[in-house]
């Protein structure tokens, strides 16, 4: 994360990553809600550093495949590995994986019991048992860092979607994680607010986080993303980069996605 | 880290929302006439009506009044024997002793309004129109009351000095521009102060029984006794006190130190104030020193160093594995012969030990939760010493106090008990290890299909029946463990309620930090569902304070049983069992009222941040 001098500025996908170690490895991940099967032997490595964008049509099974990376969701059948880490049923390999991964919903999901400095320094007190006064240091820098250092002091439910979801990106952040996960998070917002969220998204990104990202931001994927991956049906059915993704799909059910909604 | 986010735009945001809003035009106010014609007049059928309730409302009046204020009435039981209903026969030359826990309760209550801001404000001229009401009504009842002519002009002038008092403050309202307010807290202050003067001024009579070989009850003129109109003035000056002191200490100290220190000292207050003050143990020092002591220095040594070590983080899974062998170890002292006090001891470790991991981290932590070890350890051996040790207070039947302290103990004890137990009721219900949430289900289901009664009666004669040679248990200490268990079950399904409400995404935001279940559970889940049960827990803890009043189906001498049997049994007080129960139905609705009120106030405060 503090790497940013190291990074491009031009966005994301003009990097090369080739040489950067494996962060995130998916080997025919499988999940069945009851009959349904929302994933489908999903296979996908995640460098370090590289942002996905994963789009698709709803039920297309891409929330569930990043929510299976911290385990949110359990996979039946299949490998996740997590920096090293794979996800089995050993709760101290998940808490391990739950604590570097960040991860950002599409309904906020705040504590609205706790004020908003509260809500980004819990973790780190009792999940790293930072000093009180450390914890609160490093919140009150992250608000800075997504621009609302001056609602510290209030509850969740005071605030605006937009200021919401920026609380709960410092939430995230303030276990200092090496991969982002996003949920959807603009959907819930009024357009007016999407940009901010979407600013501070893309500012963690040139600052080298590994993030992947599910989204209808057509925008926002040809600017930053390294790789998109196209999701139908629980199987990703096309990957590339947004320059391909958006010039010359391959496939015909990309077309006709990309289709419906440019 | 390229800087991001724009200030600029939320400044904005937060500029648009405080632009003053018009006022909406004000509802115009009907002159007292219309208003009547409006609300009460306005179609014949709506005439009827106010005029058929006004009528009955009138009659049950009547009828309350003259059934209260008649000649026959014997309004000298209750005021006799008040001092029974407090406390029984608590032995008058100690009374010095209830005193004093009646000043702790005071010097605690004072102090947590002053540090949680208890009170609000209301406007001047609404208490001036509340007092006219007052007046008015007071006007009314006299006229209704079937009062000698003496009376009745007391009691008109009474009504016309607070129908004067209320004109006044309308006045003194209305001349000035900006709306002049006063604090709740200055009004209750007032209310009591007058209650208090009321019994230095006015001829209540001095009751009492005359202590010589035949009991004969003696009523003087003039005022009360000084024995009850000296000690509640005190009591008025050491609340007003107590609250100036909160007040400073709030200003000066840490709000957090201070809140957690009273809730502390409210949940020590009421064994310190049964088994220390009002039974006044009568402690064998050479026991005390030569068997009470080692055992707590034992354990605090050891226990302490055993939790150092398993807060370490760097402790792991042994430590996991070393906490599951206290709590073995702590069922099996069971096995064979020992003191009460070294299993109960092992097992408040192996609680504490199965918790450590969660509180494990940097040394000052580490201290605080041996800390916390210490304090419960040491106010468990001392209430396990205090409760085997005899009473000095020696009274005829059983239990050393009734009457009101007896509800209150009974009441408060079951109360604070249950708390805890419904809560792991309610978790262990709705938890993913099928074990506890069947024994937790089973538990639940067959408290809740027994009636009351039966669990009483069955705590109160079976249970002693059963308890191991050596192990003595009073009858109330067997019922309020009984009364814990039903009260905790329906407060365990009050609280699954409210987990219920706590949405999934809540649960989901808390483990993709990396919070483990009991972090979880604590710190985001419980205040989310505790907040939505205060109402029915509030309901239910009204209900087990009322329902302290079957206590007396087991012989337990309650407010209520003094009132029904004890004081109409009297040979001077022949049948004056409706006058007594009537005086004490104003004693429970004030109680539960407060607390009634107590909770709404808390609902608001905890309401602040889902605006």
């Amino acid at each position: 994360m503090t790497d940013a001098t190291t990074t491009e500025p031009t966005g994301g996908h003009s990097r090369d990553l080739s040489g950067a170690r494996d962060m995130i490895v998916c080997e025919n991940v499988s999940k069945w809600y009851g009959d349904f099967q929302a994933l489908d032997e999903v296979s996908a490595t995640i460098k370090e550093q590289e942002v996905v964008v994963v789009l698709g049509p709803s039920g297309s099974g891409k929330s569930t495949w990043i929510r299976c990376i911290n385990r949110l969701e359990i996979h039946q059948e299949g490998r996740i590995v997590v920096d090293d880490v794979e996800l089995t049923n050993d709760l101290r390999n998940i808490e391990q994986v739950r604590s570097e991964v960040g991860m950002v919903f599409q309904q906020f999901n705040l504590f609205p019991h706790l004020k908003v400095i509260d809500n980004v320094s819990l973790a780190p007190i009792w999940v790293r048992k930072k000093p009180r006064s450390e914890a609160e240091e490093q919140a009150m820098a992250l608000l800075e860092r997504v621009g609302i250092p001056e609602q510290a002091q209030k509850y969740p439910g005071q605030l605006s979607g937009g200021q919401q979801q920026r609380v709960a990106i410092a939430r995230a952040l303030a276990m200092e994680p090496k991969i982002m996960l996003f949920d959807e998070v603009t959907s819930a917002l009024d357009p007016e607010m999407v940009k901010e969220v979407l600013d501070i998204m893309k500012a963690l990104a040139l600052s080298g986080m590994t993030m992947m990202v599910v989204t209808h931001e057509m925008g926002f994927a040809k600017e930053v993303a390294d790789r998109i991956m196209f999701m139908e049906e629980g199987q990703i059915v096309e990957e590339g980069t947004p320059t391909h993704f958006f010039e010359n799909p391959t496939e015909d059910r990309t077309k006709l996605f990309l289709s419906q909604i440019l | 880290m390229a800087g991001f986010g724009s200030g600029s735009e939320i400044a904005s945001v937060a500029a648009t929302a405080t632009v003053p809003i018009t006022a909406p035009p004000e509802t115009p106010k009907l002159p007292p006439g219309e208003w009547v014609k409006a609300n009460l007049f306005s179609s014949p059928f709506n005439s009827v009506l106010t005029v058929i309730s006004t009528a009955s409302l009138g009659f049950i009046a009547w009828f309350f009044l003259s059934f209260i204020f008649h000649p026959i009435r014997q309004w000298n039981a209750p005021a006799t024997n008040l001092r029974l209903m407090m406390t029984r026969a608590y032995p008058e030359e100690q009374y010095l002793r209830v005193w004093a826990c009646v000043a702790i309760i005071l010097v605690l209550t004072g102090m947590s309004m002053a540090v949680w801001r208890a009170g609000s404000t209301m406007p001047v001229a609404g208490l001036g129109r509340k007092l006219l009401t007052t007046g008015a009504l007071l006007v009314l009842l006299t006229l209704l009351a079937p009062f000698s002519t003496g009376a009745t002009v007391q009691w008109l002038a009474a009504a016309l000095v607070v129908v004067a008092i209320g004109e006044s403050l309308r006045r003194i309202a209305d001349r000035g521009e900006a709306e002049r307010t006063v604090s709740t807290l200055t009004l209750q202050v007032v209310a009591l102060a007058g209650v208090v003067t009321s019994l230095w001024v006015i001829p209540f009579g001095h009751h009492s029984y005359i202590p010589t070989r035949i009991p004969q009850v003696m009523e003087e003129p003039g005022t009360v006794a000084l024995s009850t109109k000296l000690p509640w003035t005190i009591m008025l000056a050491i609340v007003v006190a107590a609250y100036f002191g909160g007040a400073l200490l709030r200003d000066r100290l840490a709000k957090n130190t201070l809140r957690v220190t009273l809730v502390l000292l409210w949940l020590l207050a009421p064994p310190v104030l049964v088994y220390l003050i009002l039974r006044d143990p009568d402690f064998d020092m050479g026991h005390v020193i030569g068997t009470d002591i080692p055992i707590f220095l034992a354990y605090a040594v050891l226990g302490s160093a055993l939790l150092l070590w398993l807060t370490r983080p760097s402790t792991g899974e042994i430590g996991r594995i070393v906490a599951a062998m206290v709590l073995v170890a702590g069922f099996a002292t069971f096995l064979s012969p020992m003191r009460m006090v070294l299993r109960l001891d092992m097992l408040l470790l192996a609680a504490f030990a199965l918790a450590a991991p969660t509180f494990a981290g940097g040394s000052r932590s580490r201290n605080r939760y041996t800390g916390a070890w210490l304090l419960a350890l040491g106010v468990m051996s001392w209430l396990i010493t205090s409760v085997n040790t005899a009473s000095t207070v020696k009274v005829p039947g059983g239990f050393f106090i009734g009457g009101i302290a007896i509800t209150f103990m009974v009441a408060i004890f079951t109360i604070v008990l249950s708390v805890p137990l419904g809560i792991a009721l309610a978790l262990a219900r709705t938890s993913t290890m099928p074990i506890f949430r069947l024994l937790a289900t089973w538990f639940i289901e067959f408290v809740r299909g027994i009636p009351l009664i039966t669990i009483l009666i069955f705590f109160s004669i079976m249970v002693p029946l059963f308890l191991p040679r050596g192990m003595h248990l009073s009858e109330v200490a067997a019922v309020v463990i009984g009364y814990t268990l039903f009260s905790a079950a329906y407060m365990a399904e009050n609280i699954r309620g409210g987990l219920q409400s706590v949405t999934r995404g809540q649960h989901e935001a808390a483990e993709a930090v990396g919070m483990t279940t009991a972090q979880k559970t604590v710190f985001i889940v419980l205040p989310q569902a505790l907040r939505v049960a205060i109402p029915p827990l509030v309901g239910h803890c009204i209900g087990v304070f009322k329902e302290t009043s079957l206590l007396a189906i087991i012989g337990v001498f309650d407010l209520l049983y003094i009132a029904r049997i004890v004081i109409p049994g009297q040979t001077e007080f022949m049948g004056s069992a409706r006058e007594s129960i009537l005086f004490i139905v104003p004693i429970y609705w004030i109680f539960c009222y407060t607390i009634s009120k107590a909770s709404q106030r808390i609902e608001q405060r905890t309401g602040l941040g889902e605006r």
